[in-house]
């Protein structure tokens, strides 16, 4: 036999429950209201669960979510990210002009973002969903790549972020904000 | 005369205008796995597997799956190592494990039945890289290496990384070592192309080392694309090492390899040449293959061969001694999947190979993999541990006549 942390197995109802102090933000069910935090509903399963390991590991830093992962343990991460996974996305009411989201359509292209995240920007696996998520998150976690202090898992976005200028960071933004927000595909 | 010009100057102005767009529009680089896929693949949805955020329960590893040889037998030694990448063992009889994206260092304390896993670091820049000496262990990654002094003592309290070499380029793709002590004492690592396929600055692409009071650096090989993996045969003491060839050039090719350092400033090829017979479809006109030095083996397309390992322990078969162990991690660009086993490489008397054949395999099922074997590690009796990134568990193999 063996020991070491169990692995969880993900319990979506522990993960609902879980889940309550993350509400005031991140909003009942995972699809937040407040401009600057992300909605988590409908994120793919192993990017939800990634991000919480890292801000655990200070790979990521927030002021308002470092404290909360602070504590949480592997089966607790496992729940929240299987609980987020499986909540209907909904549009965020974000104001989109739409001169730069058509800059941004072209920029998207010209960047490759559907490479890892897939036609609709829906994302999968690791890599999280863009479409209809919060304009003012977006281009503050892009500006972050672009400083290299956002961490990425493995430098994909850090590398992809650098040629970015501001106006290039808004366009793309109100591009990835004004999709619909098409839940990632189940693993 | 004039009208001529005046008007060739306006359609050139013209031109200019209409193509002004056209430039803005030049296409941004693509993601480093991405890079140099032809446009007759652009629809390929081939792209590297997600590596799971947490380690599998013992209940869902089916280590009964692994085929070894008869007289072998496979056992689940550790789990719930998340990301489990290399092992080494330290002289009290820790094994240290490191990891990659978990960006965490383990240690794990033997207690009979089963194994503690600690955490003694995390939030490292993927440390794929460990080695130890003389009661201190050494992590590498991506732009620097440090040491844990008397970590041995202080497993709940680890004393501070101390920097042993930070000056190491910051690229992330392929930045991630290996790292080991050489027979010369030296600290032996990998600093891997920035890219798929590219002519890499000078610093990239080679196999490295450094004193281990980080003075001394120099470069031991060049033209090397990513090695994660290399050992010192226990006679001749040269250099062995597994290479990652670049992706997007077909289910078939090129093919990965396995070499040898004869002498120091070699180089292998890349990126004008692959696997020593085929020029790159870019970077390797005007080049001739004969010009750089060719692999001993190739070990298969898209295989991923991370570790490297000479079996002389007690245990297994006289057969076994000083054959070396590829841990192959397994392959994404390639349509069927391949690699995702152990292979064993017999070395004959000139240094070449003799034989090539499977040692462990069984992680790749049909189609679907359920764990990915990288680096090996053999324990103290001779048996032999097989750490696998995927599943985050460590297994045990070992040999009864």
């Amino acid at each position: 036999m063996t020991t070491g942390a169990p692995a969880p197995t993900a319990d979506l109802e522990a993960g609902q429950r879980k889940s309550e102090p993350c509400k005031a933000c991140h909003g009942a069910d995972g699809n937040a209201t407040i401009p600057g935090t992300p909605s988590l509903a409908g994120q793919p399963v192993f990017f939800t669960h990634w991000q919480l390991i890292k801000f655990r590991d200070g790979r990521r830093k927030d002021p308002q979510m470092t404290p909360f992962a602070a504590n949480l343990s592997d089966t607790d991460m496992a729940d929240l990210a299987a609980y987020y996974a499986a909540q209907r996305p909904q549009p965020r009411p974000a104001v989109t002009d739409p001169a730069k989201v058509e800059v941004g359509r072209q920029l998207a292209s010209q960047h490759h973002c559907v490479s890892c995240h897939r036609p609709g920007l829906t994302g999968h696996e690791q890599i999280p969903r863009l479409a209809g998520q919060d304009l003012a998150y977006l281009v503050k976690l892009l500006r972050g790549f672009k400083a290299q202090t956002a961490g990425d898992l493995d430098g994909t976005m850090t590398t992809a972020a650098q040629p970015l200028s501001e106006a290039d960071i808004e366009n793309l933004s109100h591009y990835m904000a004004a999709l619909p927000p098409v839940p990632a595909p189940p693993r | 005369m004039l009208r001529i010009t005046l008007a060739s100057v306006a359609v050139l102005v013209a031109l200019a205008l209409a193509l002004g767009p056209l430039a803005d529009a030049q296409q941004a680089a693509p993601p480093p796995w991405k890079q140099g896929q032809p446009s007759n693949m652009a629809d390929s949805t081939l792209a590297p597997i997600a590596q799971p955020p947490a380690p599998k329960a013992a209940g869902e590893i089916p280590v009964d799956k692994i085929k070894v040889p008869a007289g072998f037998k496979v056992s689940l030694w550790a789990h719930g190592i998340n990301n489990a990448r290399e092992m080494v063992w330290g002289d009290k009889g820790t094994l240290f494990v490191s990891s990659r994206v978990a960006g965490n260092v383990y240690a794990l304390v033997d207690k009979g039945d089963s194994r503690e896993v600690k955490v003694i670091a995390k939030g490292l820049n993927l440390p794929n890289g460990i080695a130890f000496k003389n009661g201190t262990l050494y992590i590498a990654e991506v732009s620097r290496i440090t040491k844990m002094v008397g970590i041995e003592d202080k497993l709940d309290n680890p004393p501070a990384m101390e920097v042993v070499y930070d000056i190491l380029p910051r690229d992330l793709p392929h930045g991630w070592k290996h790292l080991a002590f050489g027979p010369d004492g030296k600290l032996y690592f990998n600093i891997g192309a920035p890219c798929n396929i590219c002519v890499p600055p000078d610093t990239h692409a080679n196999l490295s080392r450094v004193n281990p009071d980080g003075t001394g650096f120099e470069y031991v090989a060049h033209g090397v694309r990513n090695s994660v993996g290399f050992d010192w045969h226990p006679i001749s003491k040269r250099l062995y090492f597994t290479t990652h060839a670049r992706d997007w050039m077909g289910d078939d090719s090129p093919s990965d390899r396995f070499d040898v350092v004869m002498r120091k400033g070699q180089h292998f090829g890349y990126p004008y040449c692959h696997a020593g017979d085929m020029l790159d479809p870019e970077f390797g006109k005007g080049k001739s293959c004969n010009d750089y030095v060719k692999p001993i083996l190739k070990t298969g397309p898209h295989v991923a061969g991370n570790g490297v390992e000479f079996y002389t322990g007690s245990q297994f078969p006289a057969e076994y001694q000083n054959r070396a162990f590829l841990a192959q991690r397994g392959s994404w660009n390639r349509s069927k999947k391949i690699g995702f086993r152990v292979m064993m490489v017999t070395i004959d008397a000139k240094g070449g190979v003799a034989k090539y054949e499977p040692f462990a395999e069984g992680w790749l099922q049909g189609d679907e993999i359920w764990g990915r074997p990288v680096y090996t590690r053999t324990m103290k009796d001779g048996s032999l541990l097989i750490a696998d990134d995927y599943a985050g568990a460590i297994y045990r193999v070992s040999y009864s006549r």
